[in-house]
């Protein structure tokens, strides 16, 4: 069945808390209820589950191919013309650590920016229902699940106290 | 409408709403006079500047010594203008509520970055190639079957990459703390702010996912700006200054020269902010808290500014070997003695000496009135290194000795071409500063809107105070 999204629209932290328990309650899972908010409120605010992100795992691996590709660069081309210079080790560290660092640092980079967009599921192809007055203040309580559970949906967030409902396939994006 | 300057530049709006239309109105009102005036001006010193750089491209790239003030300038940029971002980072990352109203100030500096990469081209021309046997951190040397494998436009492609390593992740950077802003002016916005704002920010919705993706990206790209931007002054000043200079080794310059631009950063964020209070309209946002916290690491990194300075000096005078007193003639003592003297009062005395004064230090004017000297300062500082170290004779020439400098060039003056050059390419950062502030709001409005769910006034015995929470 299509899923379909419904947003209801809050002034009140207190009472999008208790919209939260009402969801809840009524059978809605964490996955099919999402908060939207125009100010960042600290993680837990509203009793909802504080989102997991694997960002940082990007920048590690990235840096780690970067390390290896400047290691291999740097001790390969050294030990193909090997020349002992000045009583110097052959795999001269100093000049070694500046191309292993810059490549540690643009391997760092460019999978960090491949992350950004690989987790903010960039481009999303499902928007769900949404409404201008979020950015404006305004605290949404957007469910999305199967076509036949929107109206329970509906019905949750208007006794829970929504100022206004938007059903997200009447207005299209 | 706002009323009076609060506390850590909040104002007295008291929901987010508020903040929101007001900050939104003032990004998005019909520009005034004052705008399309600074636009003109600043638009006509960046023709100056193009007119300036076909005159000194004629002269062609053989001669060095007329493309020192070229590099001079570039070097200004990358130490003022890209180091400004550095000032939204470091507070935000310690969660310093001060810098709410000025983190965007600082960040939309980093679109100047784009613009400094094209000044960066023509330098890639003027460097030689590694085979003019100079002495550099590649090894290279023709005459030995194995290190005259190494490339010899190493310089080249590692600064390149590294300066372009830089401008991206200050383009992320920008645009992912800005995403919250965009979603705000394409869902309030009409015309062409708000056709880019719905291409910028197409997804934004506000989930909680979202903003702490938001906080996480922030902090990474932060990071890595900042890594970057040391990294890109290393490889700067060390193959397009010091390496041109036979005999000058000095393991401190290029940590002297990043230090330098977290001081004339803080300095250009400094007359940025004063700007926008004074003809900007953001009076109610930028106020006395943010001066007074900038000026306080502005006059920090002042001393920072001798203490670097003075542990090279010391070991090259100390050391009284001819090449080392050869390069302190050519930069310091000789020729260029003014510009030296010029950037050691601008960039030290001057702040040690004002900004001693509590009254000074805490006002608007006087941090504002430093940064301003530590900026003109900071230019003669550049000319003093790079416009001597492109007039030392035989760069390129491999038949010239690189060991020592053999005799101390003649202090050269800048010519109409040069002048043109400097200020085109001030007045071209500038020119595109004022572009970008008409795509972004200035002033951060989600984390200005954020500030309110921190910030209470309570009764305190028989007065209130304002009790500021953090985030943890």
């Amino acid at each position: 069945m299509a899923l379909r999204s419904v947003l209801g629209l809050f002034t009140d932290e207190n009472v999008v808390a208790d919209a939260m328990d009402s969801l809840r309650a009524a059978g809605y899972t964490s996955s099919e209820y999402e908060l939207l908010t125009g100010v960042p409120y600290p993680e837990g605010t509203f009793g909802e589950e504080e989102p997991v992100h694997k960002l940082y795992r990007w920048p590690l691996v990235g840096a780690a191919c970067g390390f290896i590709v400047g290691l291999v660069l740097t001790t390969g081309t050294q030990l193909a013309y090997p020349l002992v210079t000045g009583g110097k080790p052959i795999l001269g560290i100093p000049p070694m650590a500046i191309i292993i660092y810059e490549g540690t640092m643009l391997g760092a980079i460019v999978f960090t920016v491949i992350g950004i967009i690989f987790e903010s599921r960039l481009p999303r192809l499902f928007m769900g229902a949404y409404d201008p007055r979020i950015t404006e203040g305004y605290i949404g309580v957007t469910v999305t699940a199967e076509e036949d559970r929107m109206g329970q949906a509906e019905r949750v967030l208007r006794e829970a106290g929504a100022e206004d409902i938007t059903r997200g396939w009447e207005t299209p994006r | 409408m706002a009323s009076g300057n609060g506390a850590h530049g909040a104002l007295a709006l008291a929901t987010p709403a508020q903040v929101n239309r007001d900050l939104l109105e003032r990004h998005q009102r019909r520009t005034g006079d004052t705008y399309w005036r600074a636009m003109a001006l600043f638009g006509a010193l960046f023709v100056l500047g193009i007119i300036g750089f076909l005159m000194r491209l004629s002269d062609g790239f053989s001669d060095k010594a007329v493309w020192g003030y070229y590099a001079a300038v570039f070097a200004f940029i990358l130490t003022t203008a890209q180091a400004a971002p550095l000032v939204a980072i470091a507070p935000r990352i310690a969660k310093g509520h001060w810098r709410r109203p000025i983190s965007r100030a600082a960040e939309l500096w980093s679109v100047v970055g784009l613009f400094n990469l094209l000044l960066f081209i023509p330098l890639l021309w003027v460097l030689p190639s590694l085979e003019d046997t100079r002495r550099t951190l590649w090894f290279f040397d023709a005459q030995d079957p194995n290190f005259s494998q190494v490339p010899i436009f190493s310089p080249h492609i590692w600064a390149t990459l590294a300066l372009v390593g830089l401008v991206v992740t200050g383009f992320m950077l920008l645009w992912v703390s800005a995403l919250p802003d965009l979603a705000a002016v394409r869902d309030s916005a009409s015309g062409w702010r708000q056709r880019w704002a719905a291409r910028l920010a197409p997804n934004w919705q506000g989930t909680s996912q979202q903003w702490n993706f938001l906080y996480h990206r922030t902090g990474i790209l932060g990071a890595f700006y900042f890594i970057m931007l040391i990294f890109v002054h290393f490889l700067i000043s060390v193959d397009f200054a010091m390496a041109l200079v036979p005999g000058w080794i000095d393991a401190l310059f290029p940590i002297t020269h990043a230090a330098n631009s977290l001081q004339a950063g803080t300095a250009t964020l400094l007359l940025t902010m004063f700007c926008l209070r004074q003809f900007g309209g953001y009076k109610d946002y930028i106020g006395l808290d943010q001066f007074w916290a900038l000026g306080k690491l502005m006059f920090a990194l002042s001393l920072l500014w001798f203490w670097f300075w003075f542990s090279s000096f010391i070991v090259l005078w100390y050391g009284k070997k001819p090449s080392e007193q050869a390069a302190l003639q050519l930069m310091m003592v000789g020729p260029y003695l003014p510009a030296f003297m010029a950037a050691f009062v601008l960039n030290f005395l001057v702040p040690l000496f004002t900004m001693i004064w509590n009254p000074l230090r805490k006002s608007i004017w006087g941090p504002t009135l430093i940064a301003t000297s530590i900026l003109i300062g900071t230019l003669f500082d550049r000319i003093r290194i790079y416009v001597p170290a492109y007039s030392v004779p035989g760069i390129g020439n491999r038949f010239v000795e690189k060991h020592e400098l053999s005799e101390v060039p003649k202090s050269i003056l800048p010519d109409m071409a040069d002048i043109f050059m400097i200020v085109g390419a001030i007045g071209g950062a500038i020119f595109i500063y004022l572009l970008a502030s008409k795509v972004l709001p200035v002033i951060n409005v989600w984390e200005q809107k954020e500030m309110l769910l921190y910030r209470v006034h309570k009764p305190f015995h028989r007065i209130e105070v304002l009790v500021l929470g953090k985030r943890d």
